[in-house]
């Protein structure tokens, strides 16, 4: 991690958009340093001091079931033994590849809805305001709760199975939190209950500022509603679109809690997304070291892709800076 | 034909929403149930509390329900200290994470510190999955003695939003004209007079958002604390997952009423952030 303030641009920045007097650099540099300097100090000793230990944990056959401090670790050394294990691991693997599916149907999933509820609320009607106020409402409950409550409703004689039985015809025994197949969904199922409002609010926040004499311009032409959505408005709202995805997709690839919660994962490993299988293997089987690899490399994984991901939401901040 | 589909509309959006309450309902409902309510073994399903009760409440806070279904007391559950130690951590974590947060962000908006690279490297470590961050963490504060201690949960909360912290505060100094701090300066404040007397004050509502945000991440933290915390400090969302009873095996009305309580907060604190809500959970990078 790069810590050390880059000395090669002007501490002072880019000049101010008005002013024209020059500036003595020395103490902007100075101060510069002294505002992130606790920020640092809390990365380093948090991040920094924790990721270097866990390299060095990862190199070994370490556990702390073995009595022996961490530092201690070297006497077991294996070099790459964990890394190897884990890249053929097909259980590891399949968690990869069952997160990614995860990831990619929940943010698909509610981006399609939060689209779909957006366009409904952009003509005003009665109460708009408080229905608005309503949907935020399921982003805002503690993850620990939501959890439980699906428990609830999930339940093969709960209220969804109860409801969906009154709905569809004949009656509906689906074994949510039982089932191979259908744990995965369930889990899903919660994330879209939970973020499909945010999807919703940023979505809604993006249509609302296609300016109207664009849809008026269009009108006149005699654009039918889909040439108008396609060529007038996907195009202006294209950027929000994108930090939408980007930031449901960062956050549900790191989903824990409600597979935790539901299913702990399994029944086998049916719902072991990435971060449960890392908590598995930690707590329930002490294969630290081994987790500590497996960490290793999903933060590679993960800082590639931020890497790319970050791009269109820092130009972003600096565009309506 | 206007109207036909006005009203279309708005029934459509009024289902939508009853799909989406839905949970919120049931867990309230369920808050208010007796025990032979909570699951339809008999295969009645209780849409509404048949004998509306306050047992639930009492027994999180150490009564006994009283009634005939006093067969339910086993051992006695107190949730006071769990509320107790997560309002504690979770105000601290974000008090921590502000005071270090804002001086970095006014850093990287008003003086470009740390280049580009800063600004990145923080704001990607929200990206990695807690787990991978967490579990090293645990070997530094076993080794530190701060596993199981107030003082270690505060440390790694304000540490864990740091990063949003940093971006959203950056996103308001943006908007502060450099033309204030300036003016300051040629008045004769300092550096750091002219931040705390003229930028401070004219983000007050943005550090307000931030503090209340943060708040909320840490007061639903549900992974770091379970896995840095043992018997002696556990949070209130822990606390609630562990509540189980030897006499009747589960809990819900119980786990129920905890959870309400434990919702209300964030629900009351984000009608007062409603208008930045979005602009919080997108780092900044989308204002309203």
């Amino acid at each position: 991690m790069e810590i050390t303030t880059d000395t090669t641009t002007p501490a002072g920045g880019v000049p101010p958009a008005g002013g024209t007097r020059a500036k003595p650099v020395s103490p902007h540099r100075h101060i510069s340093r002294l505002l992130i300097l606790p920020g640092v100090l809390l990365l380093l000793l948090l991040v920094v001091f924790p990721v270097v230990m866990e390299i060095y944990v990862s190199l070994t056959t370490w556990t702390p079931t073995t009595g022996s401090p961490w530092y201690d670790a070297y006497q077991q050394w294996t070099w790459f033994d964990n890394y190897g294990g884990g890249l053929t691991s097909s259980s590891f693997l399949t968690a990869v590849v069952r997160t990614i599916v995860m990831t990619v149907a929940a943010t698909g999933i509610e981006f399609a809805l939060g689209f779909g509820l957006a366009l409904l609320f952009l003509e005003k009607f009665l109460g708009r305001q408080v229905a608005t106020v309503l949907f935020l409402i399921p982003m805002m409950i503690v993850p620990a709760v939501s959890g439980f409550v699906f428990f609830l409703l999930l339940q093969t004689t709960g209220p969804i199975n109860t409801i969906l039985s009154a709905i569809l015809p004949g009656t509906v025994e689906a074994r949510w939190l039982t089932d191979p197949t259908l744990t995965p969904i369930s889990v899903v199922l919660v994330d879209i209950w939970q973020w499909t409002p945010l999807m919703f609010l940023i979505l809604l926040a993006g249509l609302m500022a296609v300016p109207e004499d664009q849809i008026q311009a269009a009108d006149i032409l005699g654009a039918s509603w889909a040439q108008k959505l396609r060529h007038v408005v996907l195009p202006i709202v294209k950027p929000i679109i994108l930090i939408a995805l980007i930031i449901r997709g960062m956050e549900a690839f790191k989903i824990f809690d409600a597979a935790w919660l539901l299913t702990q994962g399994g029944p086998g490993e049916a719902s072991s997304t990435i971060s449960v299988k890392l908590y598995r293997e930690a707590f329930q089987n002490s294969q630290w070291s081994y987790v500590a690899a497996l960490a290793i490399v999903v933060m590679i994984f993960v800082s590639v892709a931020a890497s790319q991901a970050i791009k269109p939401l820092e130009r972003r901040q600096e565009e309506s800076a | 034909m206007k109207a036909l589909l006005t009203s279309l509309r708005v029934l459509l959006i009024a289902a939508v929403l009853c799909v989406f309450l839905f949970p919120v309902y049931w867990t309230v409902t369920m808050a208010f149930k007796p025990a032979d309510e909570w699951t339809p073994t008999s295969g009645k399903t209780y849409w509404l509390p048949d004998h509306p009760t306050l047992d639930n409440f009492r027994r999180i806070f150490g009564g006994t329900p009283g009634g005939s279904d006093s067969f339910l007391v086993s051992t006695p559950i107190n949730a006071t200290d769990s509320i107790v130690t997560s309002l504690i951590t979770s105000i601290l974590g974000t008090l921590l994470a502000l005071s270090v947060g804002t001086f970095a962000a006014y850093g990287i908006s008003r003086y470009r510190a740390g280049g580009k690279m800063l600004g990145f490297s923080i704001l990607q470590l929200r990206m990695f999955p807690p787990i991978a961050v967490i579990i090293p963490v645990l070997f530094l504060w076993t080794y530190l003695h701060l596993f199981d201690t107030h003082a270690g949960l505060i440390l790694i909360y304000g540490a864990v939003t740091f990063p949003f912290v940093v971006w959203l505060m950056k996103s308001f100094f943006d908007e502060v004209p450099r033309e204030i701090s300036e003016a300051a300066i040629v008045d004769g404040c300092s550096q750091f007079g002219a931040f705390r007397k003229s930028v401070l004050p004219l983000v007050k509502g943005g550090l307000a958002t931030t503090a209340l945000f943060v708040f909320i991440l840490n007061w639903s933290d549900f992974l770091i604390a379970l896995v840095l915390s043992g018997n002696n400090v556990v949070t209130a969302p822990v606390f609630l997952s562990q509540i189980t009873s030897a006499a009747t095996g589960e809990e819900f009305g119980s786990r129920a009423a905890l959870g309400v309580i434990l919702i209300t907060p964030p629900m009351l604190l984000s009608i007062l952030i409603q208008k930045h809500l979005v602009r919080g959970l997108t780092f900044g990078a989308i204002k309203r």
